[in-house]
């Protein structure tokens, strides 16, 4: 009953949430004299309409899946990585240096790629959770400087070392490196696997094992854990590095599956969108999966819809932004004691109700 | 290094410490209420696309900039509906803020404009030269012959500081901050002030990004305000809460900027992305440095409810 | 004599709890009436409501025999009320100056003349003899003169009618004297006072009459020459009180702690330890007696390996302790009901079953592999277990901690604390907020894990509860044990001077 209770709050308020949000949406498409219904139905049939859309939508979701989850890890122990950009490049960058400096192929080079990914993404995290664990630092305004600083590196990169002779970006990584598709009819690649399989493994980690239960106890009470005997500073470094390595990977798994080369703009937002995402996913990695696959559907078919109606791309973009605003709004709503008091007095009256039928 | 080096670098300072000054004593106010605000970014956007639009269709920066102070005043009274009287995680609110605030700007500007590619340009706003002062031999170019904003952002500072130090308005303020229970006690409207402190810092983060389209750039871009929300944030930190700490933090941050373009300049063999990192590792250095072990307002990024129980 | 205040028929409900119900009180000038009840009993709401914090479900209020409604604290203080606060309500960063004028609305202009501010101020303190220094910041002066602040501050911002919750909580006896005796000058000079306790002796001294309130409710209103400590406390609890129901035991054997000279923070009198040693022995509870803020905290912290001493070692069963970190401690067999349930104890948004487990949750008995797959099926059942046992009242065992009464969630901490087979317990205010039958299952758990031979360290700034409980009662001030009395027969004349430090 209670875990009903629960799971049924957790539930409605996104769905609420979402179903408001495109109803803001209609409205402005309304103001805008397109018809919002054909307008709609553009952005979902551009997102899901063929098995090439969805392959597209998958393949979209894998940064936001890898962001979000990144967001999602840090969070549970209390901690905000507002990085989940910086770490994403920071991985991207290192594992596409990587392959193309050693002149690696085939298989070996897409693992060391990954690895090298991961490693480079924990230590771009690690650099915020040390500073605030020995210097007491807020976490937040470090990881987000170090997201331009990350930006910008990637921007040395493609502008000046490996840039591809005339346009400023670096060429495209070897053949034998990109990932092929898992369906050959769809275009969606093993990078999106390799995303699902991090969040079922974050899920395991976080709710079916010791010290991933010990975390969450971290991320809700520091005190309570740290005379509980915890080791709370430690699980607050290992958050961030894993945290960051999840990014990391992330940006070395979209490198090989759809990006393959640096250029301006790659992964600007990623970071801000994937800590809005795990929010609205409640900070539940499968959750956060289901909710990032939507963000992309709606950024896919956006473009679609551009196309066939004229609504432009933003309107999409608002959507997104009102989901989270609607969401967190709520969440906290269905906290407030009068929400409570409220829930309390419909139930009971419904309970009443049952008892004399 | 030669007179003309160095009055060149000061001036540049003062132009670039001046937007996040505006930000900067935005999320004074607002923390100083125990309003932690991280939405300041997006809230600068919103003002840098209202004084935009409307400086360019009426031509007047001064309309642009009212324009900017309501629009961001507007959109953090979303910000402020959520967590004061909904208590939501000030935090992620601010999050929310960043992502709806950009979204909302560049939705405006592309039904505003078009989405054509043709650049969109204002006339800046002037400079006006104060009389007899601009004329003392090097500092009077320096300070006194500058954009009256950089006079109100000065101004500002010194309000702030008398403000909170001797007005009986801004010692009621402070307790909000620090204890609002108290403050309540003694008949201080705690969510009032609250709501006060949202307004306030809107419009001035607003007015921040105004100024980046009325009297810094020319055009409105996507990411003009690129990261001074946040660098907004550490100065508070660095300046310790306080309008003349905010004030020398914002100067430091500034010469950052001011520096990393001169060496852009002078050393075109390295690449030039290298210096744009200055101001945002400067950032984490002078942090680590200075550390940010609990100090502040008490009360800072806490729920307030009334009747609790 | 003149009346001043009276309320009629007030009562106040949270949801379906009535904090107060049909209270009828009144306050004449220039006395002081005591409000006498046990915790939770709805002193603190019906204050509440006075000062306008809270709003009355319904009755009336008459302030000089005007009918008022008071609905908010700006209110409270333009009618003349004022409160002093348990809770000291001053902010720490500003001086004692800024704390009294915040929210003046007696002058006018912008900005603050200090000149003319300090002098009012000044004559006031002069007049009622509260001594404070202006421009020391409120982290800078004693408990003692935070309190002088405070009756200061109602005072300026022109209260007559001056309410004081539980004001001899953090004092020590001087300081109490010296709070009595500003009382009376108060009440000479025309003020009203409300004064809230429950220290009996406090109450017949300073009192003209007593309003006793139990479960919300007023039981009766007695002028102070008319009874005495043992009616009151009747009263009050709505039984006899008898002498410790509960039987002393001598303890022998080895030590499960033994602590010799331990010092931490030396120099600080309310948050410092200046060299304590004691030993406890399984199967005996030792009682730390003492106001609040002579060094508890730190005692409870250092035992459970929250906080390092600065000098002097500690042992536990008779070896020698080098790290101190919770986690050895809590191998080594010692349990922790900490002073703050809520931050130090429970994990308020986690279910009642994993709270259960918070400390075992590596075991065999809760996973498989060293914790690499948790046996939900095993939490649960462990879970319905413990709320069978030790009476948890809740609606499921998923059920978030933080939704349930202080006495549920003190009893989930027992029985995680106790279920791990302890050597040694120590308890900090165990019954602090908790209702009498809640209370009353602690003490009997406490003393069953007595029985079963673990050694208790009960520190509580209820002395009642001490005498009640111990064993062996050693009295605590200012960082150092004043002395060690027998729990059978104590001499309690003597104890209440030693926690003054005599």
């Amino acid at each position: 009953m209670e875990k009903l209770r629960k799971s049924l709050t957790g539930f409605v308020v996104p769905l609420l949430s979402i179903l408001l949000a495109f109803v803001i949406g209609a409205i402005i498409m309304a103001a805008m004299g397109s018809n919002p219904a054909t307008a709609l139905g553009a952005l979902f049939q551009g997102a899901f309409g063929t098995a090439a859309s969805v392959g597209t939508t998958l393949n979209k979701a894998v940064p936001l899946i890898f962001t979000s989850l990144c967001a999602c890890f840090a969070y549970k122990c209390g901690v905000f990585n507002l990085g989940g950009e910086g770490q994403f490049l920071f991985g991207a960058t290192a594992a596409f240096c990587t392959v193309h400096c050693l002149g690696l192929t085939g298989f070996p080079g897409m693992l060391a790629a990954m690895l090298v990914g991961t490693l480079a993404g924990g230590v771009w995290g690690m650099i915020p959770g040390i500073l605030k664990i020995t210097r007491g630092l807020n976490e937040m305004i470090i990881s987000i400087m170090l997201n331009y600083v990350a930006t910008l590196f990637m921007g040395v990169i493609y502008t000046n070392w490996i840039r591809d002779v005339t346009v400023p970006q670096t060429p495209s990584i070897d053949g034998s490196l990109k990932l092929s598709r898992v369906i050959p009819s769809m275009r969606f690649t093993w990078a999106f696997v390799i995303a699902l399989l991090v969040g079922v493994l974050l899920y395991y980690f976080l709710y079916w094992t010791a010290p991933g239960f010990k975390l969450r106890a971290v991320g809700l009470n520091m005190t309570a854990s740290r005379f509980d005997g915890f080791p709370v500073n430690r699980y607050i470094l290992i958050s961030f590095i894993v945290s960051g390595a999840i990014a990391g990977l992330g940006g070395a798994s979209d490198l090989l599956g759809t990006q393959y080369r640096l250029i301006n703009g790659y992964g600007a937002g990623y970071g801000f969108d994937g800590v809005a995402m795990a929010l609205i996913g409640q900070l539940h990695p499968l959750a956060t999966i289901v909710v990032a696959i939507f963000f992309a559907a709606l950024r896919v078919g956006s473009t679609s819809m551009q196309v066939a109606t004229g609504v432009p791309t933003s309107v999409s973009d608002i959507i997104q932004a009102l989901v989270i605003v609607f969401s967190v709004a709520g969440m906290a709503l269905t906290k407030l004691p009068e929400f409570e008091a409220f829930r309390l007095r419909v139930f009971q009256k419904k309970g009443k109700e049952g008892q004399k039928a | 290094m030669n007179g003309a080096f160095v009055s060149s670098i000061i001036l540049a300072t003062v132009r670039m410490a001046v937007p996040l000054l505006f930000i900067a004593m935005a999320e004074l106010y607002s923390e100083r209420a125990g309003m932690v605000n991280i939405g300041l970014e997006g809230l600068a956007a919103v003002g840098a696309l209202g004084g935009f639009m409307l400086a360019f269709t009426t031509g007047n920066v001064w309309l642009g900039i009212l324009c900017g102070a309501l629009a961001g005043a507007l959109v953090n009274m979303v910000y402020a509906f959520a967590t004061i009287t909904l208590c939501a995680n000030h935090t992620v609110y601010g999050m929310a803020v960043n992502l709806l605030a950009p979204a909302l700007a560049s939705f405006i500007y592309r039904v505003y404009f078009g989405t054509g590619s043709s650049l969109m340009q204002i006339t800046l706003m002037p400079g006006v030269g104060i009389p007899v002062l601009k004329d003392i031999p090097f500092v009077g170019p320096l300070l006194f012959d500058q954009t009256p904003m950089v006079y109100l952002a000065f101004a500002l500072v010194i309000f702030t500081m008398i403000f909170f130090n001797k007005s009986k308005a801004g010692l009621n303020y402070k307790a909000v901050g620090e204890h609002p229970k108290a403050a309540a006690t003694l008949g201080i409207n705690v969510i009032g002030v609250k709501y006060l402190s949202c307004l306030i810092c809107g419009a001035l983060a607003g007015m921040g990004g105004a100024y980046l389209t009325t009297c810094y750039s020319t055009t409105y871009t996507e990411g003009i305000v690129s990261g001074r929300g946040f660098i907004a944030l550490a100065a508070v930190i660095f300046g310790r809460w306080t309008g003349g700490g905010v004030l020398v933090a914002c100067l430091f941050f500034g010469l950052c900027d001011a520096l990393q373009i001169r060496l852009q300049v002078t050393n075109v063999g390295v690449p030039y992305q290298f210096f744009q990192m200055i101001p945002y590792i400067a950032t984490v250095l002078v942090l680590t440095l200075v550390g940010s072990k609990k100090s502040g307002p008490k009360a800072n990024g806490l729920p307030y409810r009334k009747e609790e129980r | 004599m003149e009346e001043l205040l009276r309320m009629e028929h007030i009562s106040k409900r949270f949801g379906s709890f009535y904090a107060n119900r049909d209270v009828c009180l009144t306050v004449n000038r220039g006395e002081v009436l005591t409000l006498l009840g046990e915790n939770g009993a709805g002193k603190s709401t019906l204050m509440n409501i006075l000062i306008g914090l809270y709003q009355p479900t319904e009755g009336k209020i008459f302030l000089n025999g005007q009918e008022v409604r008071i609905d908010s604290p700006s209110q409270a203080v333009k009618l003349g009320i004022g409160m002093v606060h348990q809770h000291f309500m001053l902010v720490e960063a500003m001086t004692v100056f800024e704390n009294i004028i915040l929210g003046d609305k007696n002058s006018k202009g912008l900005f603050v003349d200090r000149e003319a501010r300090k002098s009012e101020i000044l004559a006031l303190s002069q007049r009622y003899g509260l001594d404070v220094e202006l421009d020391k910041l409120i982290t800078d002066i004693s408990v003692g003169a935070q309190q002088r602040v405070e009756i200061l501050k109602a005072l300026y911002h022109g209260a007559d009618l001056l309410i004081l919750d539980e004001p001899s909580a953090a004092l020590t006896d001087i300081e109490v004297e010296g709070l009595f005796a500003i009382m009376h000058k108060l009440v000479d000079e025309g003020k009203s006072i409300i004064f809230i306790s429950h220290k009996m002796r406090e109450v017949l001294h300073i009192s003209d009459r007593i309003t006793i309130l139990r479960a919300g409710e007023v039981v009766t209103t007695v002028p102070c020459e008319e009874t005495d400590g043992q009616k009151l406390a009747n009263l009050m609890i709505g039984r006899e009180l008898s002498g410790s129901q509960y039987e002393k035991k001598e303890a022998r054997g080895e030590t499960v702690l033994k602590m010799e000279g331990v010092k931490y923070h030396e120099g600080s009198k309310h948050n410092g330890l200046a060299g304590v040693s004691m030993e406890i022995r399984p199967g005996e509870i030792v009682g730390i007696a003492g106001v609040d803020g002579n060094g508890q905290t730190q005692l409870a912290q250092i035992v459970t390996g929250v906080i390092a001493p600065e000098a002097g070692s500690l042992f536990l069963k008779e070896r020698s302790v080098s790290l101190y970190d919770p986690s050895a401690f809590i191998e080594e067999g010692v349990s922790h009901v900490p002073e703050d349930r809520n931050l130090q104890g429970l994990i308020g948004d986690m279910s009642i079953a994993d709270n259960l487990v918070l400390k075992s949750i590596g075991s065999d008995a809760f996973s498989l592999g060293k914790g690499l797959l948790l046996k939900k099926r095993a939490i649960n059942a462990h879970a319905e277990k413990m709320v069978e046992k030790y009476d948890v009242r809740c609606t499921s065992t998923g059920q978030e901690v933080r939704s349930l009464s202080g006495g549920n969630q003190q009893k989930v901490i027992l029985a995680r604390e106790l279920e791990s087979q302890p050597k040694l317990l120590v308890a900090v205010h165990p019954t602090r907020g908790l209702d009498i039958g809640a209370t009353r299952f602690v003490h009997d758990q406490m003393i069953d894990a007595r029985e079963r031979g673990v050694g208790i360290l009960l520190i509580s700034a209820d002395f009642d509860e001490v005498l009640e409980m111990s064993d062996r009662i050693l009295v605590m001030f200012e960082g150092q044990i004043m002395g060690e009395f027998s729990g059978k027969n104590p001499p309690i004349e003597e104890i209440s001077l030693a926690m003054t430090g005599k």
